[in-house]
């Protein structure tokens, strides 16, 4: 590919670059908002009164 | 098994009438996003069964040609495109708008708002794709992998998946609590990605096409990211729910799963250009997408050591659970494809991988070993809840995994270690090309072979979900949704 062609390929390299900064941008926002402190607690989050933490939710039915 | 122990389901299960009044808000959440999930459920299993037949077809036409021959409609370059849109957007897309919506509802503890749009969008998804695939049957098949579909009908894809799409982002605005899990995150990022992949593959390559290679590098670098970042993400955030979830257990590293998911976010996006390896690109551009893909290593082995840390101890009980046997099969298949598909992208893998049926089979191994399995796991979880209603049919189940396991490891094997004979010696100039086709022919044989167990395992899936829908009489007499048993008897096949 020569110099000149090297232009064709700026809309993608833009887009990655936005989809890359976006991305970082993510992860600025998600460690202002307290998301990356705290991991223990956080992971135990998905269970709740009705569906408690230690309890097996899901086996074969009878039959 | 209205005569099943009613201890341990009643303990569990959120929908017993004894634990009336604390499952409301689940319930509710349930409630609202019931109709939409069983339509995108059943629209999902129509397109893997239509999949599977088109699949069938090119499968058994690549060793005998002639199969057919007189139709132009079941040509293998139309069935094989047939094949992959209706499992990629078919099944993929509607079994991702229903279970990735309801586990993000769930999370968000969030009702899903007017859900009648989301059902509307979802019949007009269905309505573009069946469009779309008759069109590539009917001859109108674009030339780009992937893309495939006729312009005339993506406008209408594009524009119901933004109706469905945002529905998941709309659950996440209204989340009760702040903090987010990495389900809601994989969801959440994935539901941006897939938009930004399709629309911008679809405006430079079929609406205003870039000049020469630049479209070969947009079709890859969409190709790949679909996998990547749209069902590698969902797959992933089920995963992360149901592993916890069913075992009663927290992840292993909460801190693990979270870098797991930013390696991916900031990384992933680069990798697939290592398509192009050996083509007339820029040879930096390659080789940033062969970096790419190996620092994959990292958010793979995360992720792999994350869930086998979490069912350390519980094997038994991961057995014992329909959901958990097809998401465990899934969860080790994502570790295996992913470390290969690493190897796959160094130079001196790919010279003999390319243009091989091993890229073939590694393709299978991600979208149906790794994310379909996964899924199949998440409707196994799903319906139960939403219809209240146990399972009819533990030996269908069984059926199911046992034919979608045995199919897809004997396609796999089958693909990969006879693409790998077949890169060896289309690299030997001494080899006949024509010897070199012929020696494929066993391989292939065992592909239709292989096609045949997981065509078993879908109509047992098929048969086993339509009839927990339908006779609703003769399944409805549970004590909840949970589908316990006791213990010592269930999970031996």
């Amino acid at each position: 590919m020569d110099v000149d062609s090297y232009t064709d390929l700026m809309p993608i390299i833009l887009l990655g670059v936005v989809f890359f900064i976006s991305a970082i941008g993510m992860l600025y926002w998600s460690s202002k908002r307290g998301q990356l402190r705290n991991f223990d607690d956080q992971a135990s989050t998905i269970f709740t009164d009705e569906e408690p933490e230690g309890e097996i939710s899901d086996s074969f039915p009878s039959k | 098994m209205s005569n099943a122990p009613q201890s341990n389901s009643q303990s569990v299960s959120p929908y017993s009438s004894q634990n009336a009044a604390v499952r409301a808000e689940l319930s509710e959440i349930d409630a609202s996003i019931r109709s939409s999930a069983i339509f995108f459920t059943i629209s999902a299993i129509f397109w893997l069964l239509a999949g599977t037949v088109f699949a069938l077809i090119a499968a058994y036409k690549a060793h005998e040609p002639s199969f057919m021959g007189d139709s132009a409609l079941t040509t293998f370059g139309r069935m094989r495109s047939a094949h992959l849109n209706a499992m990629a957007l078919g099944w993929g897309n509607n079994i991702i708008f229903a279970v990735g919506l309801w586990i993000m509802a769930r999370l968000c503890r969030s009702p899903i708002r007017h859900g009648g749009v989301l059902l509307i969008a979802g019949a007009f998804w269905n309505i573009g794709l069946t469009l779309g695939i008759g069109g590539i049957i009917a001859g109108d098949i674009t030339s780009v992998e992937w893309l495939e579909i006729p312009h005339y009908a993506t406008p209408l894809l594009a524009i119901s998946y933004a109706l469905i799409g945002v529905w998941g982002i709309v659950a996440f605005k209204f989340r009760k609590g702040e903090h987010v899990y990495v389900s809601q995150w994989y969801i959440l990022a994935a539901l941006f990605w897939f938009p930004w992949l399709y629309v911008i593959a679809q405006v430079m390559i079929i609406w205003f096409p870039a000049r020469g290679v630049v479209q070969s590098v947009t079709n890859w670098w969409f190709a790949h990211n679909v996998l990547g970042l749209w069902l590698t993400p969902m797959a992933l955030a089920t995963a992360y729910y149901l592993i916890p979830k069913v075992l009663g257990r927290p992840i292993y590293s909460y801190y693990l799963s979270v870098l797991g998911f930013w390696a991916l976010a900031i990384f992933y996006n680069w990798a697939g250009v290592h398509h192009l390896i050996g083509g007339p690109i820029p040879v930096w551009l390659i080789s940033a997408g062969i970096v790419a893909s190996v620092m994959m290593v990292i958010p793979v082995i995360v992720v792999g050591l994350n869930h086998h840390m979490s069912v350390v101890g519980l094997h038994k009980e991961v057995w014992r659970s329909p959901t958990l046997r097809f998401v465990v099969f899934g969860a080790i298949s994502y570790t295996l494809v992913s470390l290969i598909g690493s190897a796959m992208a160094v130079r001196s893998v790919n010279e003999i991988t390319h243009f091989t049926h091993f890229t073939v089979g590694h393709a299978h191994h991600g979208v149906y070993a790794f994310f379909t399995m996964i899924m199949f796991g998440g409707v196994y979880y799903m319906m139960p809840r939403l219809l209240n209603r146990e399972w009819p049919s533990a030996p269908l189940i069984k059926l199911h995994f046992w034919g979608s396991a045995i199919g897809i490891t004997v396609m796999v094997v089958a693909l990969q270690i006879g693409g790998w004979i077949q890169g060896v010696e289309m690299n030997n100039a001494e080899i006949p090309f024509l010897e070199i086709v012929q020696n494929t022919m066993p391989w292939l044989q065992a592909r239709t072979v292989s096609g045949l167990f997981l065509t078993v395992g879908h109509i047992a899936f098929a048969v086993n979900f339509f009839w927990m829908l339908f006779a609703a009489g003769a399944v409805r007499a549970k004590q909840g949704p949970t589908l316990l048993d006791s213990t010592s008897k269930e999970g031996a096949a």
